[in-house]
């Protein structure tokens, strides 16, 4: 424990031996097995199939769950519970309905007591950041489900947090628009750099956004299995033969069905 | 020329059955036939049933002839302001209470086998007992009002709390709210489209409540002119008297669908 703490020490996000089951006795089940990685100021993807932890993996480093053994650390300081120096995108996009796009946008701002004036400003700056100049005023049921997840992306990434979590947040959009959304995300965090965890079960989509790729088991429990670098130049093109042959490799080795 | 003429023929033919499917003629059509099958049954039983021009002259007296001392509009807002009466205590005690209930499960264990023995209670069933405690006058009505009314408002507050979706806690949580913000900025927002359905509900149930308790004891409102309309043998008056009822429900309805459009503008998402 010691020298694993020791060894991710220079990272922004660490994860320590974490270990996550749920339910009791006989009931009990083992979701994430031994844990350990850290992350620096760069792109990193989960990639994992359905039922390999991952969402778990994201709601503790969020907070929202605590892991059974082992701790998270975001800045040297231990991950306690939810709070706004961690940026969450739900895949559900999960906006308050009875708030506009501004609403939504600016509810961390409003929460942490800033005035009005100030937080239209700022949250005006980052609608126009992902795209939704002109729809400030609507409602988040008049919006199509890119753009909700933009409303979304630009909710978390207004607080400045130390840490973007994103949870598989095209998993719900068609193959056009979820294209568009990954040369969105790449464009958005290229004009405001953040640390960013994006969790996928889609290896392409791995491959084209992250840095880094962390490759998890399937079936429970989920163990950290391989850690891809994905050294390719941005923007990436899903077609070339660098892109394939990585996707070749990954696709082999974590025997997901494409 | 001559096959224009055919077309522009066609055309009107077809704009004029168009225009006769659309469900307002239907409406107004089937309201007519009504009216006439209504006539007819009158006409050939004039002693117990009142023609409709009957009625219509009935009400139009109402507006400047006293029914026992007021006149009909007089005896209209009697009745409403029993309504709003009982629809503001209604609400003031049944939002809380419902609210509280569905915010935590220990008060809703001990609230909830009293509200379930009360519930299926008909409040018209109360009227005995509240005569016997406050007499014939105004509270008595008000009492048995607040009963039917309540309902609705406290089932409607408790469910829009429990049927919120606990992602919306998580996000405002990452955002960094406290739970004094939760409860602001989600639970009360988010149980809004709720409650109001509730206080719909309960409306029409204070009006329907309203025109009974008037039925028994009263000497003004709209339950006492179909009351008097028996008592004097006039048809007319009691016919009169129910659709004046039906209309003013109506309105009543149509008044806070638009109110609710005011105030919860994203419900429509909801009804999707």
């Amino acid at each position: 424990m010691e020298n694993r703490t020791r060894a991710l020490k220079n990272f922004k996000v660490q994860c320590v031996g974490i270990s996550k089951s749920f339910g009791e006795g006989n009931e009990k089940k083992l979701i994430l097995d031994d844990i350990n990685f850290g992350v620096g100021d760069e792109f990193v993807v989960v990639l994992g199939p359905g039922q390999s932890g991952k969402t778990t993996l994201l709601n503790l480093i969020a907070g929202l769950e605590r892991p059974s053994t082992g701790q998270v650390f975001v800045d040297g300081e231990e991950v306690t519970g939810p709070g706004p120096d961690r940026g969450l995108v739900f895949q559900k996009y999960t906006l308050f309905p009875w708030k506009t796009v501004m609403g939504n946008v600016e509810m961390g701002l409003k929460l942490s007591g800033m005035s009005k004036k100030e937080r239209r400003e700022m949250a005006s700056y980052y609608i126009d950041l992902v795209g939704l100049k002109g729809f400030e005023n609507s409602y988040p049921h008049e919006l199509s489900g890119g753009m909700k997840q933009r409303v979304s992306i630009a909710r978390a990434y207004v607080n400045k947090p130390k840490v973007m979590l994103l949870d598989e947040p095209f998993g719900q959009l068609d193959a056009q628009t979820r294209y568009l959304m990954e040369n969105e995300i790449i464009r958005i965090w290229q004009a405001e750099k953040r640390t960013i965890i994006f969790v996928t079960n889609n290896i392409e989509e791995a491959i084209f956004l992250g840095d880094r790729i962390l490759s998890l088991d399937g079936k429970f429990p989920g163990r950290l299995k391989t850690i891809y670098d994905v050294d390719l130049d941005r923007p990436r093109d899903r077609a070339d033969t660098s892109f394939l042959k990585i996707r070749q490799r990954i696709t082999e080795e974590t025997m997901l069905i494409l | 020329m001559a096959i224009s003429k055919i077309e522009n023929k066609t055309a009107v033919k077809i704009a004029l059955l168009e225009f006769l499917r659309s469900k307002y003629i239907l409406y107004a059509i089937s309201l007519i036939l009504f009216i006439i099958f209504w006539d007819i049954s009158a006409k050939m039983n004039g002693r117990f049933l009142p023609r409709p021009w009957a009625v219509l002259m009935e009400l139009i007296n109402g507006i400047n002839e006293p029914i026992a001392g007021k006149i009909l509009i007089v005896h209209l807002w009697y009745s409403l302001k029993r309504v709003f009466i009982a629809y503001a205590i209604a609400i003031a005690i049944g939002i809380p209470i419902g609210l509280l209930m569905g915010y935590s499960k220990l008060i809703n264990a001990w609230i909830k086998p009293i509200f379930d023995l009360f519930k299926p209670m008909p409040p018209i069933a109360w009227i005995s007992l509240a005569i016997l405690w406050f007499g014939i006058g105004e509270t008595s009505k008000v009492f048995i009002i607040v009963l039917g009314a309540i309902v609705p408002v406290i089932l409607n507050s408790m469910n829009g709390i429990r049927l919120i979706d606990p992602s919306l806690y998580h996000a405002i949580r990452m955002l960094g709210g406290n739970s004094r913000q939760e409860i602001l900025e989600v639970t009360l927002p988010a149980s809004l489209p709720a409650i109001f359905a509730g206080l719909q509900i309960s409306l029409s149930m204070a009006w329907t409540t309203v025109v009974a308790a008037e039925l028994m004891g009263a000497r003004e409102g709209m339950g006492f002119i179909i009351i008097r309309g028996m008592s004097v043998s006039n048809p007319a008056m009691i016919v009169g008297g129910m659709l004046v009822i039906a209309v003013t429900a109506w309105l009543l309805s149509v008044l806070m669908t638009l109110l609710e459009r005011r105030i919860c503008p994203w419900k429509t998402e909801l009804e999707h």
